[in-house]
C-alpha cells in the first residue's frame, strides 16, 4: 500500500517497492494490471491508473500496533472477522481493554466468541475489574456462513488453492464473508450515488458488478475468481503473471494468482483423483504462482540443468527441445532459458537472472543466508534469548534482539530477566502451544461437541520433578501466575516434558495449550492471559513459545482476590506497573 | 479366501461379497482422532464427554456405545539408545551422537515414546457377541462383518458379557446395544468406512481381509527389518482363538500395553463343556420332580 509522502506517483511507488531485478522486476505489470481490475475504464493512463484512489498507509497497522493504539483511545471502531484476539492474542487482558476503548465493534463468526463477548463476559468482569455499565463499545455480532454454506477456495501454506462447493444454505442470518463485503460495499456506493464530491470517485468507480443468485443475494464467487485470475483486454484469461502489461491492456486482481482461471476454467476446482495423475498431481487444484507445485523447482538440476540425482529428479533442461521439462510440474523458470544464460549488462527484470540462478524472486536469483536487505534483524541469524528468560545468552554478547519490540506500560509488565533481581519469583519456562482437536482460538472447535470431548479441559504439562518439587498433583488443578495474569489448569504430570541442566541449573518447563476461553461448550482460562506483548520486529508476532511464570497447587482465586494475587507477585519481583 | 465364518459366505450363495476389515498399521497413528470424529460424525453417534482423564492425550478411555473407534495414548519410558527404539530414525541418529561425540540426550538418559493405537470392533472369525444373541439382532452381514440391528436388539445385554473385547456396550436411556458397523451402510455404497477415509496417515486401512493380511505381513517384515523387533500382528492369525479378525492391528508392543486382551478367546469354544454340565443339571432335576411328583403319593 503507498504511504502519503514517499510515493507521490505510482512510478515512485513502483520504483521504491522492488527490485528491479527477477520477477519483481515487473512490478509495474503488477499494479497497473491490479488497478485496472478495481478501477475498469476509470483506471487511463492519464490519471496513473486510478493510483490515487489507493487508501495510504500512514504507519504501523499490524495487530498488535492497532491494539495498542485502540487502548490510547485512538481507534474508533474494529472490525474482527472469524478474529478472536481476547483468546488468540498475547495479554488477552490489554485485548479486552482494548475494545472497550472502542465506539463500535462489528464482529462475524459462527457463534458468540469470547471477543463478540467482552462486554459481559470476561475474566476482567468476573474479577470486577471491569463493570459492563462503563463500557462504552457498541457490539455488532454478524452470524457467518460456514465453509460448507458457500463457494470459495482454501489456500493452504503450501500455497495450494481448492475451491469448495456450496453443500446447503447457511442457517437464518448467517451470511459469506463475500456476502457481506460486497453487501456493504454495495449499499455505501448507493449512499454516495450521485455525488460530485472527487474522494467518493474511488467507491463510485470501483468495479462492483459482480453477479448475485439464490435466495439471499448471493454474490457469485466465481465471477471475483475470475477478477483475480486476469484477464486480457479482449476478456480472455490470462495464464500466467508473465502475461500481464504495464498499458492497461491486462487487468488481474492479484498477480501471483495470475492463470488460476486460464482457459476459462476454474484450475483450483479441478479434482482429478491421485489414480489418475503422478504424484506431483498438478490437476488436483491450483498452486500460486502458475500452479507451481515446489518453488523455485529449476534448483532440482545442476547448474548445467541435469538432475542431481536421477532417483529424486524433478524438473530439468531438455537440450534437445530448448525447454525446461519435468514429472509434470510447472518449472519455476522462463520455460526456454538455457542453463548457461549469461545477461548482458543492460538486461533487467527476468532477462537480468542467469541460467543457472533459481531462485528467481531474488534480484540475483540465488538462495539467500546472508540476507543484505528485507530484514529488519539482518543480514544473518543469530540466537539471542527471548523477552523473558532464566539464562544468559551464552552465544553472543547481545542478550535480547535490540530490534524486538517492546511495550512498558502498566498493562503490560515483564519479569525481570537473568541476573535481575527477582528474576527468581518466575523460576520457571512457560511455553504455549495448540492441541489437533481444537481450532486456534477455539470459536470453530469448542463449540463443536465431538472436539470439545476430545479436549474438554485446559491442562498444564509437567514433569515429574516439578511436580515433586512444587507438590503438584496428577489431574489435579494448578496456578499458573505471571504478572499478567494468574490462570489455572488441570495438571498432567508427563516423562514427555523434561526437566532440563542448563547452565549448571535445572530448568524446569511448563507447558499450555492455548485453545480455551469462556465461551462453547467446554470452557476455561487463556494461556494468552500470561503473556506479555514483545514483538519481533519483522512481522510483529509477539512471543508466544517462550516467557517465564511461577505454578502452584491448587485453583487461582476467585474475585479480587486473583488480582491480588497477581499483585503480591509483582511486589515481590519488584516489576513496575 | 478368508476364514469363513458359521454364515459367511455360505448363507449368502451368491450373494457373498468378499470380506472385508481394517488392517490397523499403529506404527503410523499419530492420535489425530480424525477416525473417532468422522465415525461419530458419520453414524451420529451421541456424545460422550468425560472431562479431563489425565490419560495422557486420551480423553475417550475405551470403546463403547457411543464411541466405536477410541484412540490410545500410551506413553512410555524407553532408553534413549538406538536400541530402544524410539522412533527409528531419530533413535539410530540419537544413538550415532551418543557414542561418537559423548551426547547425553537427558538427565537420566531416558527416553519417552507415544504409542497411538486406534481400536476397533474386531469383526471376529468366530464372534461370541452373534452366537449368544437370542433376537438375532446381531448377524454376519454378506461382507462377513458382525452388525447389530438397531431395530431388533431388545436389550437383553447378552452380547455384552460375551464379547472377549468388551467392544458391546449397552448405550444408557436407550437400553440397546450399539457398536461399529464397519459402515455397513457405506459397504452397501460401495463406499469405504468413514473411519479408513478420515485417516491422514493410512493407520486405518480398509480392504479385503485376504489382502489387508499380505500386506500387513509385508509391513511387519519391514518393521522387524528395521530393528522393531517387539512389533507385531495382533489377531491376523486365524488359528488364534476367535479365528483371527476382520479387523486386526499391527502393534509395536505387546497387546496389554496398549489394554487389549493376549488371548482372547471366542466363549462360545466352552460352550460344549457348558452344554454338557447344563444337560447333567437338567437330568437331575428332572429326576428330582420325578422324585416330588412321585413322592408324594
Ligand atoms: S467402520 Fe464405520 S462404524 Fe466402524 S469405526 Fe469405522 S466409521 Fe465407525
Ligand atoms: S485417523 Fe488415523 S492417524 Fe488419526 S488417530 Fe485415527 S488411526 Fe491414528
Amino acid at each position: 500500500m503507498p504511504e502519503p509522502d514517499a510515493h507521490p506517483s505510482l512510478e515512485r511507488f513502483v520504483e521504491l517497492n522492488g527490485p528491479s531485478n527477477g520477477a519483481w522486476g515487473e512490478l509495474s505489470s503488477y499494479m497497473v494490471s491490479l488497478l485496472k481490475a478495481w478501477w475498469g475504464d476509470a483506471a487511463t493512463e492519464d490519471n496513473e491508473f486510478c493510483f490515487h484512489n489507493l487508501p495510504r498507509i500512514d504507519g504501523d497497522h499490524s495487530h498488535y500496533a492497532t491494539m495498542l493504539k485502540m487502548l490510547d483511545g485512538g481507534v474508533k471502531g474494529f472490525f474482527a472477522v472469524g478474529q478472536n484476539p481476547t483468546v488468540g492474542s498475547a495479554n488477552a487482558r490489554l485485548q479486552c481493554m482494548a475494545l472497550s476503548k472502542l465506539d463500535w465493534l462489528v464482529l462475524r463468526d459462527f457463534s458468540e466468541t469470547e471477543t463478540a463477548a467482552f462486554w459481559h463476559d470476561s475474566p476482567e468482569i468476573e474479577s470486577g475489574d471491569v463493570r459492563t455499565e462503563d463500557i462504552g463499545t457498541e457490539v455488532f455480532f454478524m452470524p457467518a456462513a460456514a465453509y460448507t454454506e458457500k463457494d470459495g477456495n482454501f489456500t493452504n501454506t503450501q500455497r495450494l488453492l481448492q475451491w469448495h462447493h456450496k453443500a446447503l444454505e447457511p442457517p437464518g442470518d448467517c451470511r459469506s464473508d463475500l456476502h457481506w463485503i460486497y453487501h456493504l460495499g454495495r449499499r455505501i456506493r448507493e449512499k454516495l450515488a450521485g455525488s460530485d464530491d472527487p474522494r467518493d470517485r474511488a467507491i463510485l468507480d470501483l468495479t462492483w458488478g459482480y453477479p448475485v443468485h439464490g435466495p439471499h443475494d448471493e454474490p457469485d464467487a466465481d465471477a471475483v475468481l475470475r477478477e483475480i485470475g486476469g484477464r486480457q483486454a479482449d476478456g480472455s484469461f490470462v495464464s500466467g503473471y508473465e502475461e500481464l502489461e504495464d498499458d492497461g491492456s491486462t487487468a488481474c486482481g492479484s498477480w501471483i494468482h495470475a492463470g488460476i482461471y486460464a482457459d476459462g476454467v476454474n484450475q483450483s476446482a479441478r479434482k482429478r483423483p491421485h489414480t489418475e495423475q503422478n504424484w506431483v498431481a498438478t490437476e488436483w487444484g491450483w498452486a500460486w504462482p502458475k500452479n507451481t507445485r515446489l518453488l523455485y523447482n529449476r534448483a532440482s538440476a545442476d547448474p548445467e540443468g541435469k538432475p542431481w540425482s536421477e532417483r529424486k529428479r524433478y524438473v530439468w533442461w531438455d537440450a534437445e527441445e530448448g525447454r525446461w521439462t519435468g514429472l509434470g510440474d510447472n518449472p519455476d523458470f522462463p520455460p526456454d532459458k538455457e542453463p548457461d544464460y549469461e545477461p548482458g549488462r543492460r538486461d533487467r527484470a527476468m532477462a537480468a537472472i542467469r541460467g543457472d540462478a533459481p531462485f528467481v524472486l531474488h534480484p540475483d536469483g540465488l538462495g539467500w543466508i546472508y540476507a543484505p536487505s528485507g530484514l529488519v534483524d539482518g543480514p544473518l541469524p543469530v540466537h539471542y534469548e527471548p523477552q523473558e528468560s532464566p539464562f544468559e545468552n551464552r552465544l553472543y554478547a547481545q542478550q535480547q534482539n535490540p530490534t524486538r519490540q517492546v511495550f512498558h506500560r502498566p498493562e503490560n509488565p515483564y519479569h525481570p530477566t537473568d541476573g535481575e533481581t527477582g528474576a527468581a519469583v518466575f523460576p520457571f519456562v512457560l511455553t504455549t502451544y495448540r492441541l489437533t482437536e481444537h481450532h486456534t482460538a477455539g470459536g470453530m472447535s469448542r463449540t463443536v461437541p465431538y472436539l470439545s470431548e476430545l479436549q474438554p479441559e485446559l491442562f498444564c504439562e509437567i514433569s515429574p520433578q516439578l511436580a515433586q518439587e512444587r507438590g503438584l498433583e496428577h489431574g489435579g488443578w494448578a496456578t499458573i501466575v505471571s504478572a499478567r495474569q494468574a490462570i489455572e489448569a488441570r495438571v498432567m504430570v508427563t516423562d514427555r516434558v523434561q526437566s532440563l541442566e542448563v547452565q549448571g541449573r535445572t530448568m524446569h518447563v511448563v507447558g499450555v495449550p492455548y485453545h480455551w476461553g469462556r465461551r462453547g461448550l467446554v470452557t476455561g482460562d487463556s494461556a494468552n492471559e500470561l503473556l506479555p506483548l514483545a514483538l519481533d520486529s519483522n512481522v510483529h508476532i509477539s512471543e508466544y513459545k517462550v516467557a517465564t511464570c511461577d505454578i502452584r497447587p491448587g485453583r487461582r482465586p476467585r474475585g479480587r482476590d486473583r488480582a491480588a494475587l497477581v499483585e503480591e507477585y509483582r511486589r515481590r519481583a519488584g516489576v513496575k506497573v | 479366501m478368508s476364514a469363513e465364518t458359521l454364515a459367511w459366505p455360505g448363507s449368502y450363495g451368491g450373494d457373498a461379497k468378499p470380506r472385508v476389515g481394517f488392517f490397523t498399521d499403529t506404527s503410523i497413528c499419530i492420535g489425530c482422532k480424525a477416525c473417532e470424529v468422522a465415525c461419530k460424525e458419520w453414524n451420529r453417534i451421541p456424545e460422550s464427554p468425560q472431562g479431563f482423564t489425565g490419560k495422557s492425550y486420551d480423553n475417550t478411555l475405551d470403546l463403547g456405545a457411543n464411541t466405536w473407534r477410541h484412540v490410545a495414548f500410551i506413553e512410555q519410558r524407553v532408553p534413549a539408545d538406538a536400541d530402544g527404539g524410539a522412533s527409528l530414525v531419530e533413535a539410530a541418529e540419537r544413538g550415532g551422537l551418543v557414542e561418537r561425540e559423548g551426547l547425553a540426550t537427558s538427565k537420566e538418559g531416558d527416553g519417552v515414546r507415544w504409542l497411538m493405537s486406534s481400536d476397533v470392533c474386531k469383526h471376529c472369525t468366530e464372534a461370541a457377541c452373534l452366537e449368544v444373541c437370542p433376537t438375532g439382532a446381531l448377524f454376519r452381514t454378506e461382507f462377513g462383518t458382525v452388525v447389530v440391528q438397531e431395530d431388533v436388539c431388545n436389550g437383553c445385554g447378552y452380547c455384552v458379557s460375551a464379547c472377549p473385547f468388551g467392544v458391546l456396550d449397552r448405550r444408557e436411556g436407550d437400553g440397546r446395544v450399539w457398536k461399529c458397523t464397519l459402515c455397513y451402510d457405506r459397504l452397501k455404497d460401495d463406499r469405504e468406512p468413514a473411519c479408513a477415509q478420515a485417516c491422514p496417515t493410512n493407520s486405518i486401512q480398509f480392504g479385503e481381509v485376504d489382502e489387508l493380511r499380505e500386506r500387513a505381513e509385508k509391513r511387519l517384515a519391514k518393521l522387524r527389518g528395521d530393528g522393531q523387533s517387539e512389533a507385531r500382528l495382533y489377531l491376523a492369525d486365524e488359528e488364534d482363538g476367535i479365528g483371527g479378525a476382520g479387523a486386526f492391528f499391527l502393534l509395536l508392543d505387546e497387546p496389554e500395553v496398549y489394554g487389549l486382551p493376549p488371548d482372547p478367546v471366542d466363549s462360545r469354544r466352552h460352550l460344549g463343556a457348558i452344554w454338557a454340565a447344563t444337560g447333567a443339571a437338567a437330568a437331575a432335576l428332572g429326576a428330582g420332580l420325578v422324585a416330588a411328583v412321585f413322592g408324594g403319593r
